[in-house]
């Protein structure tokens, strides 16, 4: 066996390489581009700064459409029936830039991206243009015609926050049956669907019953995705509570090695992670890492801005100008890309802070200050308790007491 | 002259349809660095090997 490069694009520390089979973005020295017979870059002429961002983003999130029929209670991006929406034009020429930058991934939202009659002409650009294009999707109105068609994609994931009666509990509507049945369409057609699943305080005990549905469709992941104060979900108060941000790893591993099935918590959790101690090497090595945003992540929202993260941060740009992104990732996003250097206080003593960037900006965000730690990791309320407990002002006033309820 | 051969330094598998991107793929981070320096070796191997006719 071969893996076989089938994109490759340099980097300070060498490159990344994209194979196959099987689907992997592996980021590989100068040494080992050169023996892949990659040609000579510039920036391998300069030692590699440790905290360089990378030269591109590897993947980035498209919300096509702030327009969607569910009227999903805990919609992060607001969407509506008649909401925003990139045109196919539009689309095609950030899928140029993107590619030209050397993306290798989209992630497709919205919005529910299928109720666009140009998603697939959208995909297929991607594709054509080099692109790798990933769907989510609440399956609502999916067809046995459109899973056909859903093969343009690598893989695609149907929003799941619980099931049956927990479905309707999770999302304000009893969809459930919709979402089971296109998943089931789907995975006639292609083996790369999963499920995501928000994870918020009142779908965590119904966790259990999401990882046997993947187990039970043959489904080849389960993401677990924090809930986000974000959007409508802003007014829900369905952030984790402190003993559930504690239980949610343990929890994701034995959901893993209970049913057999791959589960991956979003960037959002590697505090949650990071308590309980992982080898850092081995998170290294895996690319286990919180807010990535403005390093391996951008979005472009429906009109058009161009952001570190779909749910947070300033627009950098307006992606549909051509050549405006790549001069933004140049130069922009220091919002997100200067937290390590500057951490408050319990981030800046953590061991993992490299690793876990101070949680999610989205979160921090949400609770008051964009650059304050994140107010749902365990070391971060136990930092606070303490000293709280010893009457001492928190991170030299930039950082608030967490708001997490419970 | 010491040839030092290329390594491996990460690697990310599958696709990622969701907005909040890569995370925590809990499968893999159950195995150690062990693991994790025996497989970057066996990937760059894979990586270096000849195509088959």
């Amino acid at each position: 066996m071969k893996l076989e490069v089938v994109r490759a694009r340099a980097e300070r520390f060498g490159g990344i390489v994209e194979v196959a089979r099987p689907r992997a973005l592996l980021h590989v020295d100068r040494e080992m581009m050169r023996e892949l017979g990659q040609p000579h870059s510039p920036l391998w002429d300069s030692a590699a700064p440790d905290d360089a961002p990378l030269v591109a983003p590897t993947e980035v999130h498209v919300v096509l459409s702030r327009r969607c029929a569910a009227g999903c209670t805990g919609c992060y991006v607001d969407a509506t029936p008649a909401g925003a929406a990139l045109s196919l034009e539009e689309a095609r020429r950030i899928l140029d830039e993107l590619a030209a930058m050397g993306v290798f991934h989209v992630a497709l939202g919205g919005g529910e991206a299928l109720e666009l009659d140009y998603l697939f002409e959208v995909a297929a650009h991607a594709r054509a243009v080099g692109i790798t294009p990933n769907l989510t999707t609440s399956g609502l109105g999916l067809g046995a015609r459109e899973a056909e068609r859903c093969r343009v994609f690598g893989q695609i994931n149907v929003s799941v926050d619980g099931v049956g009666e927990g479905y309707r509990r999770a999302r304000g509507f009893d969809g459930f049956a919709h979402a089971e049945r296109a998943l089931r369409l789907l995975r006639a057609v292609k083996e790369e669907v999963g499920v995501n699943c928000v994870v918020s305080r009142s779908s965590f005990d119904g966790l259990t019953d999401v990882a046997r549905l993947v187990r039970r469709l043959r489904l080849n992941e389960l993401e677990l995705l924090r809930f986000k104060p974000v959007g409508r979900g802003a007014r829900l108060g369905e952030e984790l509570t402190p003993d559930q941000g504690r239980r949610i790893y343990p929890l994701a591993r034995r959901l893993m090695l209970r049913h057999r099935i791959r589960v991956k918590l979003d960037c959002s959790f590697a505090p949650m992670v990071f308590w309980h101690r992982p080898s850092a090497r081995a998170a290294a090595f895996w690319g286990v890492q919180g807010c990535v945003a403005g390093d391996v992540l951008a979005a472009v929202a429906p009109e058009g801005h161009l952001t570190g993260c779909s749910f947070a941060g300033p627009p950098e740009a307006d992606a549909r100008v051509p050549g405006a992104a790549r001069a933004a990732w140049s130069q922009g996003f220091a919002s997100f890309r200067s937290f390590v250097r500057s951490a408050p206080e319990p981030c800046a003593s953590c061991e993992y802070l490299r690793l876990c960037r101070g949680g999610c900006r989205a979160v921090a965000e949400a609770h008051g200050a964009f650059s304050a730690p994140d107010p749902g990791c365990p070391r971060v309320q136990e930092w606070t308790a303490r000293t709280a407990g010893r009457g001492q002002v928190a991170g030299g006033g930039s950082f608030a007491l967490p708001v997490v309820r419970g | 002259m010491i040839f030092r051969k290329g390594r491996v330094l990460r690697a990310t598998f599958g696709c990622n349809p969701n907005s909040s991107s890569l995370g925590v793929d809990v499968t893999f981070l159950l195995f150690g660095a062990i693991f994790a320096s025996a497989l970057a070796l066996m990937l760059g191997a894979l990586l270096r090997r000849p195509r088959t006719p």
